[in-house]
């Protein structure tokens, strides 16, 4: 037979796989690069008040956020947020993942639902469940007081610590989910190879686990680290009005200043930022265990 | 390198025994094959001896070591998993080096260590490849490698060769075999292939339902089962049903009367075969037990032909006849004249 055939039904399959990725990539130009292109060109226009939005071809709007420490601050203060709702969530969220992944029981299924169930809730709903938990007289004041282990009531409501209590309450599912399923690829026995070969858990974990779950951490990571960095309803009704971030802010400045030009500048940077610190953090981590 | 005893070794799961008093004691430099059916807990004994299933009761001691209640990484078992079990993101000679690495050799120390392990599996110069790179047999000799790098006291094997081809078995055996006898190490390995079972072991472990059949060499196995099961179990057997009537006398269903060796107990009991012990036509001529038979079906198999006879209205039995040329060719329906030494027959109590 002639050696052609094979790569004729190659060139079928990739001509399959071609047809396969054309709904998600007409859907992807048309809702998400449509939209971040129009908000590019907005964010060059110049804003004068009154007028709305005059067109143009100007840099102003990011020179104004990046002379201004009141916005270079909110932007350093979402990073921040974000990378620890990220850790925390890995965190806390490997362990689980790991039982849930290795479970023989029954329940397993009840199990990741129970981990998916705080998404039910939306968000706002979620954050004003925890406005009530953590405010003065909130449930975790009152319990901590009446057990007497405090005499005055901490301030959690309206702090940078209740804002990564939610948002790490709304990422974790994500980060557990997506740890799991790669956990679950991983065969049992190539940990226990490791024990017999001598290594004990911790080693196991760092020469074993680790490397064989990085793809998942990965996406596990990317996953949450975007969605801290773009929370909205979370640090609006925990952190308050004096906790800004970029989310906010952006919908702050199109939604009450009718600052277009400017908030899609702020809206370039948020996404150019996310963007850039993930593909750091891959590059990275790829560098240390390739 | 050790000896190696299992002792009163028990395994409950709720309240079903996989494993129910497992005794073993192997000795220093012997290969001992568990073998039995499907579900008789040899892996859970074998995971046992490695650490990974702690034993309900019993000891487990190597040399001079109780690891009864030691995890795995503290006791020096070289591990082979049916599935392989590399590391898929190591390449091969990092593979092997695990073991080495966990216990802190020198680098310098480690390459020659590598190389020679892979060297013993006929694998040199593959160091720098990942496992997804090579095939089945090959991904297998390095699991081996890696177990054998560790230098370790007790080398467990559980169906190491069953993901393997036919003809790659074969060959996979007698390189295991050579390997084991050459470093002398103490082996225990898991199968339920009777034929890879009597080949490799220097004794063998028959298991059924979590218990220990019998230990013994191959001969004993085959020539003195211990039980029914054994001797249903290793090689064929032809069984009939009755009643031992007195020592050295048995007495079937359908009522023929046999003369049997060893002396047993009376009651209800199986009297056991082996096919080719029954002779057939003017051989079976000097027999103390000689029937007349009638021939139900006959399977050519090859070099043997397999034939079911019936001797009377409830007695049935399997013959094995070699297929000789010339030699005759029963067909169904024909009358042939069967028999057997009085030594043949071994008598076992029915099981409940
Ligand atoms: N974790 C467990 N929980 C409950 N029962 C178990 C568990 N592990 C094993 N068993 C049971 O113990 C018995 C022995 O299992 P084991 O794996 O040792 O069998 P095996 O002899 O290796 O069989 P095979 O030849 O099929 O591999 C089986 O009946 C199995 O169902
Ligand atoms: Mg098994």
């Amino acid at each position: 037979m002639s050696t052609t055939a094979p790569e004729a039904v190659a060139g079928g399959r990739t001509g399959l796989a071609g047809a396969l990725v054309v709904p998600a990539t007409i859907f992807v130009a048309i809702g998400l690069i449509g939209p971040v292109a129009i908000l590019f060109r907005y964010s060059l226009n110049q804003f004068i008040p009154g007028q709305f939005m005059v067109d143009g071809l100007t840099i102003e709007n990011y020179v104004k956020f990046f002379t201004d420490t009141y916005y270079l601050n909110v932007l350093m203060r979402t990073v921040r947020v974000a990378v620890v709702c990220t850790i925390a969530c890995l965190i806390m969220g490997f362990p689980l993942a790991y039982v849930l992944a290795r479970t023989e029981s029954r329940f397993k299924n009840l199990l990741i639902m129970a981990v998916v169930l705080p998404l039910f809730v939306g968000n706002a709903v979620r954050a004003a469940g925890w406005m009530t938990a953590f405010g003065n007289r909130g449930a975790l004041n009152a319990s901590l007081m009446g057990l007497g282990l405090i005499n005055q009531p901490i301030e959690i409501m309206f702090t940078e610590t209740a804002v990564i209590i939610g948002i790490v309450a709304v990422n974790l599912p994500f980060m557990v989910l997506t740890l799991q399923s790669v956990i679950e690829g991983i065969n049992r026995n190539v940990e226990e190879a490791a024990f017999s070969l001598g290594a004990g858990p911790v080693t196991m974990f760092r020469r074993v686990l680790w490397p064989l779950a990085l793809p998942g951490i990965l996406a596990g990571t990317i996953l949450t680290f975007i969605l801290a960095m773009n929370a909205y309803a979370t640090p609006v009704l925990l952190g308050g009005p004096k906790f800004q971030t970029m989310g906010p802010l952006v919908y702050g400045q199109f939604a009450q200043q009718n600052n277009w030009p400017f908030g899609g500048a702020i809206s370039f940077i948020l996404m150019t930022a996310t963007l850039l610190l993930t593909v750091a953090a891959h590059l990275i981590v790829q560098r240390r265990y390739r | 390198m050790a000896r190696l005893s299992l002792t009163h070794l028990q395994k409950v799961y709720g309240d079903f025994n996989a494993v129910d008093d497992v005794t073993i004691d192997i000795s220093d430099g012997e290969f001992l094959v568990l073998l039995g059916p499907s579900g008789c807990g040899k892996t859970t004994t074998l995971r046992m001896v490695a650490g990974f299933v702690p034993p309900s009761a019993g000891k487990i001691t190597i040399g001079e070591r109780d690891v009864t209640v030691l995890p795995p990484w503290k006791r020096n078992c070289g591990l082979v998993f049916q599935s392989y079990a590399l590391f898929p993101h190591l390449t091969v000679a990092e593979n092997v080096a695990f073991s080495l690495e966990m216990r802190k050799v020198p680098h310098a120390e480690r390459a020659p260590r590598v190389a020679e392990a892979l060297r013993l599996v006929q694998l040199s110069g593959f160091d720098e490849r990942y496992p997804r790179q090579l095939s089945g047999g090959q991904q297998q000799r390095v699991a081996l490698a890696r177990a054998l790098a560790m230098q370790p006291d007790v080398l467990l094997l559980d169906e190491p060769l069953s993901n393997l081809d036919a003809k790659l078995r074969q060959e996979v055996r007698v390189e295991i075999r050579d390997l084991q006898r050459k470093l002398g190490l103490t082996t225990i390995m898991v199968t339920h292939d009777q034929e890879e079972a009597l080949t490799m072991a220097d004794r063998l472990v028959v298991m059924e339902k979590g218990k220990v059949r019998q230990i013994g060499n191959q001969r004993e196995l085959y020539e003195r089962p211990a039980d029914r099961f054994v001797a249903g179990f290793i090689g064929r057997s032809a069984f009939l049903d009755g009643e031992a009537t007195a020592p050295g006398r048995f007495r079937s269903r359908g009522g023929l009367d046999i003369d049997v060796g060893a002396a047993a107990g009376t009651g209800a009991a199986t009297l056991a075969l082996r096919p080719e012990r029954i002779s057939v036509a003017a051989e079976a001529g000097t027999c103390v037990n000689r029937f007349e038979a009638r021939v139900e079906h006959v399977s050519y198999l090859g070099a043997l032909l397999d034939i079911d006879v019936r001797l009377s209205e409830h007695d049935r039995m399997l013959l094995q006849l070699p297929n000789r040329q010339g030699s005759i060719e029963p067909k169904p329906g024909d009358t042939i004249t069967i028999g057997w030494a009085e030594d043949a027959g071994l008598v076992y109590p029915r099981e409940p």
